[in-house]
Order: structure tokens, then sequence, then C-alpha cells
């Protein structure tokens, strides 16, 4: 009898160790095709996790990130549209398993901002104050991630860019999101790293 | 260590024991064109594969029985197949382009929007403020839009042939029944409501839907904002007045508050006008939006308060002296309406309108003193059966009191009341046919109280896409309205007014180029007759009258072709004749100009952060009646022409300038004639010919935000 437990919670911990296996491997894979440029791959697979895993907002945002960082290389304005609207189901979704989480709203103040890329003459009148108050409200709940801090001063940078202003004040802000980049740890495996380059290059542009 | 044997071998079987089943297949368009890229995978499981160049996918599964496989491509419907793993090879996945719902087949005959995100959108809710000449005025933007004639010394909507009272105006849903402010004879007038507190316009120039009744012509329906973006305070100084806005957000709901005051005097002591005014004309306004948000709907209530007065001393060729003519007026508005779900696909709107209006005229020694209260109350239902069939219907009642006392001197003052009460319901279907087809079908039933008649109206419409960008679409509906108070006032014993249209609509949009086409057939019965050259003294009303308007309305509009420059066109043919009021026998009325054309553009100075706005208007002659030849309306003013620049210059991301001339050229545009009521000594009748009261109109204006957050831009203003 005894032994008879112990294989059926063997066969259960296998079980969930394979569950946990694939989670792992999927993720691992995805970021390598991610890294290899392959973006349909990447984004397919990380769909693939979230619809396996169901309940977990991570690939759900990485659907996303992968969506919106490619939206900005495209320039078919109907593909750009398709990226971004996948994008923001999938934000949607992420949303529902983790809401209130800085990381997700950064990606939507991202999104907004491709959108914006079309006509930001016109558009912005509409997603300005949008972006921003997302910006505001998480800087608000988490004013020490590196990303919510290392945006918001890049979308500040074009707003002062856009009006001739001086940006060297900005400069400050990224010198800040770098220190916080130095210290920063995701907080569950797999969770977002992404963002000290560019304020590195960005960095680099307030020293020339 | 037994049991680490046992782990292990566990981990090994579960590996190997399951049987591998391998999945494999294709994926093309429904032409069988490949598709790279698509993501085919076994839905709840890791298990998948992207689809290759030639659109080829294989991947194994250890799952068995019957699975459900799902195909899914960007901007391409999934698909979802449920057989057996074991069955899964060499699949054929045919693939069905997606439809955005900026792509969808809409019902566009007669409509246009002024809105962020609907088909028909012809103009962006900023286009309203920023179109050069028409100074913030929404009606004043609508009036570049093909469908309508320029009337320069009116500034009300005359739309395809049909006078100003012809077109309803609503917010959200409900009639405004004063919407423009009063002004003198012959100077244009302008809407009451400021443009900052509308997201959207909807402006229907034909064929509306059985939800609006009461108005032969044309609907524009302004849509007050769900949810203000932030918190601030707006301040405005411009050469005419001066103005403030203040918006405050809580949790679930929001306030917007605003009130201005212009008055022209100091303008008017710089630039010489035409018009001889004792008391320029003044204007006191606020209006505040209030939202509350609840768990299924949301309620609005919108109130409006203005106060406006002058006097002036009328130029007349037949009073030398010219007549003296005096206006107070005084305007309260308010509306609620709610929106929200109900649950099982069912939706309610509702909503109800309030509205007085005070008005004192001075006419010489005369004196009118008008005072009417009216409301308007409305109830919608909408059931979703599923996303291809859709049914509305709803309850609608107006209800109007206007008092009138008329003091002339020597007589005794005349008081009277008129009691105008209107019920109606209307149903309305709504059917998806395909991707390519959609049809609405209904009627509207109306009661009108003051001579007990009922009117059944039908309307249909029906749209087909007939390619990825372009649709048809056709339009049909009859109309009722009743007639003028100022005529019920002299007799109430008649019927309701009726119009016919048939539209015929070709819409073409991809990305940011529109363009757009429709023929109209407008038949007018039962219209208005009377004798007598002035209503107040006319007798014999009869609904006699009858008439026609038909014609083509053209768009164009491209933001794609040149960098930060966008630009619309509009031409419109109209061919018009009416024989109503007193006209001895059809004819094309002074405001149904033959052709109107309106260019408008824009232009972002990136480098400047300036926005440049050029708009040119042409409207072909307006008739008159000539005495000193024979016939009715038989001559024609000269074309009229006007060129309207502004400049918008963003000094900082809180700060804007902004300066707008009208008729730069200085076009000496004629509008009208009057002529002496007797000849001279030569037997000739004189003239005097009626302009605009100056030639141009400077403006010059300073906006500031305020908010908390530094970020927030004026570019929201430009």
């Amino acid at each position: 009898m005894k032994k008879i437990i112990s294989i059926i919670s063997l066969c259960l911990l296998v079980l969930s160790i394979k569950a946990q296996g694939n989670y792992e491997q999927g993720m691992q894979k995805a970021f390598g095709f991610w890294q290899e440029n392959k973006i349909e791959e990447a984004s397919n697979l990380f769909e693939r996790i979230a619809n396996a895993e169901k309940e977990n907002w991570l690939p759900y945002y990485y659907v996303a990130n992968v969506n919106i960082t490619n939206s900005f290389r495209t320039k078919d304005r109907k593909i750009i549209n398709a990226q971004l609207e996948k994008a923001q189901n999938n934000l949607n979704s992420a949303t529902t398993y983790s809401a209130n989480n800085p990381e997700i709203m950064v990606l939507q103040a991202l999104l907004y901002t491709a959108q914006m890329m079309e006509n930001p003459a016109a558009l912005s009148q509409k997603l300005a104050p949008k972006i921003v108050k997302i910006y505001e409200t998480a800087m608000a709940i988490a004013p020490e991630n590196p990303r919510v801090n290392a945006s918001y001063a890049e979308w500040k940078l074009g707003a002062a860019r856009f009006f001739k202003e001086d940006t060297t004040p900005l400069c400050k802000d990224f010198e800040k999101s770098l220190l916080l980049f130095e210290k920063d740890k995701p907080t569950v495996p797999f969770g977002p790293t992404w963002g000290k380059e560019r304020v590195e290059m960005l960095l680099k542009e307030c020293n020339n | 260590m037994k049991l680490i044997v046992l782990f292990i071998f566990v981990l090994v079987a579960s590996q190997s024991i399951a049987a591998q089943t391998q999945i494999s297949g294709k994926v093309t368009d429904q032409k069988g064109n490949p598709l790279s890229g698509a993501n085919i995978f076994l839905v709840g499981s890791y298990d998948g594969a992207t689809s290759d160049t030639v659109g080829k996918f294989n991947f194994t599964t250890d799952l068995e029985g019957t699975q459900k496989l799902q195909i899914s491509f960007i901007s391409f419907e999934d698909v979802y197949l449920d057989m057996d793993v074991s069955v899964m090879q060499n699949l054929l996945v045919k693939l069905k382009q997606s439809i955005s719902s900026l792509e969808q087949v809409v019902l566009s005959a007669g409509s246009m929007d002024a809105s962020d995100n609907s088909k028909a959108a012809v103009l962006t809710p900023m286009d309203i403020v920023t179109t050069a000449g028409a100074l913030g005025d929404a009606v004043g933007a609508l009036q570049t839009l093909p469908g309508t004639s320029s009337n320069a010394n009116d500034g009300r909507l005359f739309v395809r042939g049909g006078d100003t009272s012809e077109t309803q105006v609503f917010i959200d849903g409900t009639r405004v029944f004063q919407p423009f402010l009063a002004t003198a004879n012959n100077t244009p007038t302008r809407g009451r409501n400021s443009p900052f507190v509308f997201k959207g316009v909807n402006f229907s120039t034909g064929g509306y839907s059985a939800e609006y009744g009461q108005a032969l012509s044309s609907i524009l329906n302004l849509e007050t904002v769900d949810e203000p973006n932030e918190e601030e305070v707006n301040l405005q100084l411009m050469s005419v007045g001066g103005g403030a806005q203040f918006t405050k957000i809580w949790d679930k709901s929001s306030l917007i508050f605003n009130t201005s005051y212009f008055n022209l005097k100091p303008y008017q002591e710089i630039i010489k006008q035409q018009l001889n005014f004792s008391k320029p004309i003044q204007v006191l306004s606020g209006e505040t939006v209030f939202t509350q948000k609840f768990k299924k709907g949301l309620l609005k209530t919108y109130a409006a308060l203005s106060y406006t007065d002058f006097e002036l001393t009328q130029e007349d060729i037949n009073v030398p002296q010219g007549v003296l003519v005096g206006l107070k007026n005084r305007n309260s508005y308010l509306n609620t309406t709610y929106k929200g779900k109900l649950g099982n696909s069912w939706k309610v709107n509702g909503g109800i309108s309030l509205s007085n209006d005070f008005t004192d005229t001075k006419q010489d020694v005369n004196r009118i003193k008008t005072n009417d209260n009216s409301l308007h109350a409305k109830l919608k239902l909408n059931k979703k059966f599923d996303n291809n069939f859709q049914v509305s219907y709803g309850v609608e009642q107006f209800v109007t009191r206007i008092k009138d006392k008329i003091a002339v001197p020597d007589q005794e003052i005349q008081n009277s009341t008129l009691d105008n009460n209107i019920s109606a319901a209307f149903a309305e279907g709504k059917l998806r046919i395909g991707s390519k087809f959609v049809t609405k079908f209904g009627a509207r039933a109306s009661h009108a109280g003051i001579f007990s008649k009922t009117t059944l109206a039908p309307r249909f419409s029906l749209a087909h896409k007939t390619s990825e960008y372009g649709q048809l679409a056709f339009a049909y509906g009859d109309f009722y309205q009743n007639p003028q108070n100022a005529i019920l006032k002299m007799e109430e014993s008649l019927s309701p007014e009726r119009a016919s249209h048939f539209l015929l609509n070709y819409l073409y949009k991809k990305e940011r180029q529109i363009f757009r086409a429709e023929l109209f057939y407008k038949k007018y019965t039962d219209l208005i007759k009377f004798n007598g050259d002035q209503v107040i003294t006319a007798t014999d009303f009869r609904n006699s009258g009858n008439g026609n308007a038909k014609g083509l309305d053209l768009f164009w509009r491209d933001g794609k072709s040149i960098k930060n420059f966008e630009y619309w066109v509009s031409y419109s043919y109209l061919d018009t004749k009416r024989n109503f009021r007193n006209y001895p026998e059809a004819a094309a009325p002074p405001f149904a100009t033959s052709h109107n054309f309106s260019l408008v553009t824009k232009y972002f100075i990136s480098d400047w952060r300036t926005q440049v706005g050029a708009t040119y208007n042409f409207s072909s002659g307006r008739s008159f009646t000539n005495p000193n030849t024979t016939g009715f309306l038989n001559d024609k003013t000269k074309s009229f022409n006007d060129l309207s620049i502004n400049f918008a210059y963003l000094i900082s991301q809180q700060k804007i300038l902004f300066c707008s001339v009208s008729n730069v050229l200085g076009f000496n545009n004629v509008l009208d004639y009057q002529y002496a009521n007797s000849p001279d000594a030569n037997g000739i009748f004189n003239r005097r010919a009626i302009t605009q009261p100056a030639k141009r109109f400077f403006f010059v204006g300073f906006f500031w935000t305020i908010s908390e957050n530094k970020q927030k831009n004026q570019l929201e203003n430009l």
C-alpha cells in the first residue's frame, strides 16, 4: 500500500516537474528565437506557452513585448496595426492575471506610443495624455522600477525634442535608471530584465 | 535508494512510453498562397510549430485521441480542427483574412463623422478646432463638408436644398432646441456649445436611422466626453473676450466646467463695421459636463447657460434713418443620459433634455417677448442576438410650450400660447450577411398632438463591400416634420411636412486617404404655403407646397501623400426647386446655391512648432427677385469667395498662440440685395447690397493649460 502511494506520488511529482520543465524549456527556446531575430517563431512560441499555462501573465507579456518592439521596425501600417492589435489582446490577458503590474503598464505606454507614430501631430492629442497617465500611475506603484523610469524618461525626451526644449535635465533621469538597472533582479523566473542597453546608449548621447 | 531508482525509471518511462505522433500540414490563404509564420498548436499543450517559408509545419506530440488543433496567423481568422491526432497529417489549412472594425462594411450613405475610430469618419474631433475660418465652431467646420451650402450671412446648416429648420441638433441623442446663438439679420451665428467638451460629431445629410425624426433634411449629433484625460485648468485670452475651463477627476466620476465672455465692442472700435451697433454683441456663457461610472453603465449630465444681447440700427432702403433692432436672449439647457448593459446582450440608452429660452426683441417701436419651454425624453433598448443580428427600439416624447407677448404702441398687448407635443416610437433591425453585406431596416411612428395626425415613416439602408477598401451603400427613408412654430402660432390645423430621401454612396478609405461620392434625390411634399409677405400677417396656410432636390457630393481627403500636410476637398452640385411659403411658382431658394466648393489645408512645420491652415470656400450666386425685370427669383448675385488662414504656434508645452484672418484677399461678397418698395422718378427700383459685416475678421487668442503634470501638452488644442 505504502509502495503504491509512493509510486503515485512519484508519478505526480514527475508530471509536475515535467510540466515545469516544459515551461522553462519553452521560455528559454522562445528567448532564443527572439535573440536570433526569429520574431514570428518567438511570438508564436510565447503564445503557445501562454495558451498552455493559461493563468501566467508572463508569456502574454512577452507576446505583447515581441510584437510591440517589432512594430517599431515595421513599415507597412496594416501589419503594424495587426501587430499592435495582437499585442493589445495579450496585454489585456496579462492584466487579467496580474492587475496593477507596472511592467505591463510600461508595455501599454509603449503600445500607445507605437500607435501615435502613425500621425504624431494628430494622434498625440488623444494618446499623449493617456501615455503620461500610465507612466505616472506606474511611477506611483513602482518608483524604483528601472524600466518604468527609463521608458518614462525616454518619452519625456521625445516630447522635449519636439518642443525644442533643453534635454539635459533628463540625463539625470537616465543616470538614475541606470543605477536602478544595476540593482534590478526579476521577482519571478523569466521576469522582465530588458532596457539597460538602451539607457546606456541614451546616456552616451547625453555625454556628447 | 530504491525510491530514487524508481523515480528515474518513472521519469524515463514517462518520456518513452508515450507514443509520439507526428502532426504535419500546410497553411495557405484562400487562393492557395503559402503563409509563413503561422502558429499551429494543440490547444492546452506545448506542442506546436511555426509554418516555414512554404507554409509547411511539422511537430510531434505525446497527446492521444481527439484534440483541438489551432491555426492562427496575424490578420487572419483563427481556425480550429477537432480530430484524432493520428489523422493530423498532411493537413491543408486555408485561412481567411480577418476584417478589423475599420475594414468592416458600414452603412455610410448620408453619414459623415468627426471621430477617432469610426469608418464613416471624415474629420477628426481636432479638425473642428483647427479648420481655418471655422473659429472653433463645430458647425463652421461641417460647412466645409459636401452636402452643405455655405450662407455667410447666416452661419447655420443648410443641407441639400433644405432650410435651417430642417436640420435638428442633438447632444448625446437628446434634442437641443436652440442650438445657435441669437444674432441680428444678415450676421452669421455660431453654435452655443464649446467644441472642447465634445469627443465626436455625427453629421447626417440624409437617410438617417429611425431613431431620429422631426428633421426633413439632416441631423447633427454631438457626443460629450466620457472620461476626461486629466485634471487641468485651461485659460483663454482672446481679442474678443476670455474664458476658462476646469477639469476635475475622481475615481468613478469627473466634472468639466467652463465659462467664457465675448464682447465685440473693443474689436469693433478698431475695425470698421458695415453695421451700426449702438450696443455691440456680448455673450456670456458657461457649460458643465458631469460623468459618473457605474458597474454596468455611464451616466452623463450636460448643462449650458448663455446670455446674449445687442442693439443696432439696421440699414433699410425704405427707411432712411434705419430700423432699431435690439435683442436680449437667455438660454438654459440641461440633459441627462444613461447608457448601460442589462445582461443577456441587452443594452439600454435613455435620456431627457430640458430647455428654456427667453428672447426679448425690440424692432423699431414694437416689442416681442418669447418664452419657450421644451422637453425631450427618449428611451431606447438594443438586443444583440449574435454578431450578425441586432434589434433596437424605443419611444420618445417632445413637449414644447411657447408663450408670446407682443406689444405694439396704441394697441392692446397680445398674449398667445402654443403647445406642440409629439410622441413617437421606432424599431430597427440591423443584419450582417457574410462579411460583405450589412442592412438596416425599420420604421418610425409619430403622433403630433397639435393637429392630431399620425405618420408612419419607413427607413432602409444597405451597404456592400466591393473591394478591400471600397464599398457601395444605398439608403431610403421617409421623414416627417411639424411645420415651424412661427407658422403653427398662426394656424394650427395643418399636417406635418414630408420628405423622401434616396441616396447612393461610394466610399473608399485606405489608411489616411478617403474618397466619398454620393448621389441624392430628395422629394418634398406637403410643404406649407401661405398668402402674404410675412408669416405674421399671412393668411390661408395650407400643406399644398412641394419641391425636390437632386445632386452629387464629392469629398477627398489625403493626409498621407505629403508629410505633415493634410487637406480635404469638397464639391457639391445641387439642383433644386421648391414651391413653398409665399412662392408664386417653383424656384431655387436663395440659400440653395448650385455649386459649393471647399478646400481645407493644414500644414505642420515641425521646426517652428507651428500649424498653418488655410480654407478656401466658393459658392455660386444666390438667387434674388429683381423687380426691374419680370419674374420671381429671376436674378443671381455674383459668386461667393473666401480665403481664410490661421496659425497656431506652440510657445511651450503648455502655451499656444492662435491667430486667424478670414477673407484675407478681401473679396467683396454680395450676399443679397434689398430693393425699394416703390420705383424712383425714372421708374427704377433702387437697391442696397447686403454684404458681410466687415470684409475681414481678425482673431488672436492665447491658450494656457495649467496641469499638475508638466508633460501635458498643448498639441491637444492645436
